[in-house]
């Protein structure tokens, strides 16, 4: 790795660190929620926003921005904490979260929160959009992408491969789809639910440009995000990215039943010492 | 929406388990009547299947499928799916039970229920967790529309039942009622208040479960509760209230519910846990215009919009349902 890289990789720990932060505040705020999830993402959300990205946080409405379209709306407490850290609004905010008359409702949507494009929560629409979007941006030759966060149980929604089929067809070389792939969903582990594997298999027979990644390895995640905006093929892309739950905080990664966690008051302060640990080392 | 100054708030109250139900102080409640009462018929009823789209532990039909392991068929967070391989179980002579949240149920599920079940007269009971405001969580989980989608459906009967009590008969029912069957639950700890009027649920039937000279409330769903008890409240004002519960949306008990109206010399109020557009109100409306009685109708209900995101009895309060402020409405019409 060449000196310049380094020290970029290493603010993005930087980066990633605070937005694990940002999430264990607003989750301390409730005492419970999404918090596994935010923790196991705030990687890849930290490679897409102080990476990858084109925006402008100040005016969220700038017309030649990337858009991201955060298709699991529970996942709001995630991308809350990054646009807190990219500066959207401001830190003070967090401890709203899901609060009456927040900003930050506990599922994203795009009424609520600058820097929100989309109201997910039902769960389906993020590529659907993402190739509106696609075909709208091309028509206005539009030189920006388009980003779209899944989940891995959201593999099993019909619209997402009715997506991929027109995606394809379409040539939307400008979707970067992105795939949380974290082994979890409601009802338990995602591969026990519904197998949705093989997963990169099945997008590549669909047309995409396929990576799979570990969703917490920084370097790793910024290549593929590289790879993925310069790729010269006319396919739409898409990055797999295989996370912890819970990733940063010891005691949190690989428990069981993460989907939706609940902690006692003092298990917080814990949580927060076993990050500033993690960033020690 | 309403925006909030920034970084002035702290959360007075936190947002509930996105999946609670809604439960008034000083009932009595019974954990997971859905799933339990489904395990008890389906240990006499082999062709009883149940079936989830990844929220099985969020709509109680777990506990059946740790019982019947191989009767339980998780299909993955695909509700469309779902729907339609329940009607294709049923074309084989099974009864699948098949659980989602209320709002998947009726919005992403509707073509795929208009075709491969009501239209075929498939028996899938298709049961929706959530019903109306009972999540903070936001639009997509508030279910304010699913009983105005689903009245427009041919064959399908639609119930919205008041506690445990009446979700324990009301299982049974449905599996004996040969078509297909949309339900809304409360699921987790349940309120029980039926038992204490010595109610027996019946599709298609109303019941006049407290009688009153001043105000008729004609209610369905959870309202129901809300209604005994607000009726309780307004006693003590000296204002009589009668409550006629319809857990039973379509087909509605249009005799049952035209022989209260025709009394006369009451204010009607309908109340309902469901948008002021096509739910109850609307169904009672359309049937006293129908019967050609020029009687007055009131309607409690959730307002005609996308409804905030928050804790849920602030919202409660804001849209009217709750106890307190149906008693104040019912006040302020008399
Ligand atoms: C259409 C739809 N069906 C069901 C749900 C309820 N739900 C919310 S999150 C979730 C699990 C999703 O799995 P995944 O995408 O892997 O998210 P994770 O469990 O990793 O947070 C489900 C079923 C929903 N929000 N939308
Ligand atoms: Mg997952």
């Amino acid at each position: 790795m060449t000196e310049e890289a380094h020290l970029h990789n290493s603010g993005l720990a930087e980066r990633a660190h605070r937005v694990r932060r940002n999430a264990l505040i607003m989750a301390e705020t409730q005492g419970q929620g999404y918090i596994a999830q935010a923790l196991g993402v705030a990687d890849v959300l930290s490679v897409a926003y102080f990476h990858a990205m084109k925006v402008r946080p100040e005016q969220p409405d700038w017309e030649e921005r990337d858009r991201f379209l955060l298709s699991v709306g529970h996942y709001g407490i995630a991308h809350y904490a990054v646009l807190a850290e990219a500066g959207y609004f401001p830190e003070e905010e967090l401890t709203t979260y899901a609060a009456d008359d927040s900003r930050l409702p506990m599922s994203g949507m795009t009424s609520y929160t600058p820097g929100a494009e989309m109201s997910g929560g039902s769960i389906g629409l993020g590529l659907p959009m993402a190739v509106g979007m696609g075909l709208g941006l091309k028509r206005k030759g539009s030189k920006s992408f388009i980003y779209t966060l899944m989940g891995d149980g959201e593999l099993a929604e019909g619209p997402t491969w009715e997506a991929a089929i027109s995606a394809a067809n379409y040539g939307l070389d400008n979707i970067i789809a992105l795939v949380d792939f974290n082994q979890v969903q409601a009802d338990g582990p995602s591969m026990k639910v519904m197998n949705t594997e093989p997963v990169s298999a099945k997008f590549e027979a669909f047309g995409f440009f396929v990576q799979r990644v570990d969703g917490n390895d920084l370097p790793k995640l910024v290549a593929a995000f590289d790879r993925a905006r310069e790729h010269p093929g006319p396919q739409p892309r898409i990055i797999i990215c295989d996370t912890r739950m819970g990733s940063g905080v010891d005691f949190l990664e690989g428990r069981e039943k993460s989907h939706f966690i609940r902690l006692n008051p003092e298990d917080w302060a814990r949580a927060h010492a076993a990050l500033d640990a993690r960033r020690a080392q | 929406m309403t925006t909030a100054a920034l970084g002035t708030l702290t959360p007075a109250l936190k947002a509930p388990d996105i999946a609670a139900s809604s439960i008034d102080e000083g009932h009595r409640t019974v954990s997971m009547p859905f799933g339990r009462a489904l395990i008890r018929l389906a240990e006499t009823r082999p062709e009883i299947v149940g079936m989830s789209a990844d929220l099985a532990k969020y709509t109680d039909i777990h506990v059946f499928a740790e019982r019947f392991p191989d009767r339980f068929y998780q299909m993955g967070m695909s509700e469309q799916l779902m729907a339609t391989a329940a009607g294709g179980l049923a074309k084989e002579g099974f009864i699948p039970f098949a659980t989602t949240y209320a709002t998947f149920a009726s919005r992403r599920c509707y073509d795929f229920m208009s075709q491969a079940v009501a239209e075929q007269h498939a028996s899938v009971k298709l049961i929706g967790g959530l019903p109306g405001l009972t999540t903070g969580y936001g639009p997509s989980h508030q279910a304010t529309d699913d009983i105005a989608i689903f009245r427009a459906m041919p064959n399908l009967t639609i119930i919205d039942p008041c506690d445990a009590c009446e979700i324990e008969q009301m299982v049974p029912a449905i599996a004996d009622h040969p078509g297909p069957v949309y339900a809304r639950i409360l699921r987790g700890n349940v309120a029980s208040v039926l038992d204490e009027y010595g109610y027996r649920f019946e599709i298609g039937k109303s019941a006049l479960l407290r009688g009153g000279n001043d105000v008729l409330i004609v209610s369905t769903g959870f309202m129901t509760m809300r209604a005994l008890d607000a009726a309780r409240d307004l006693k003590a004002d000296g204002i009589d209230v009668a409550v006629l519960h319809v857990p039973t949306i379509k087909p509605l008990d249009e005799m049952g519910i035209l022989r209260e109206v025709r009394r006369g010399g009451r204010l009607i109020v309908t109340a309902e846990n469901h948008s002021i557009v096509g739910g109850l109100g609307d169904a009672v409306a359309s049937l006293i215009g129908r019967s050609g009685l020029a009687t007055e109708l009131r309607q409690i209900a959730l307002p005609d919009r996308f409804l905030d995101a928050g804790t849920l009895p602030v919202l409660q309060e804001r849209y009217g349902i709750t106890r307190s402020a149906m008693c104040e409405s019912i006040r302020r019409w008399l």
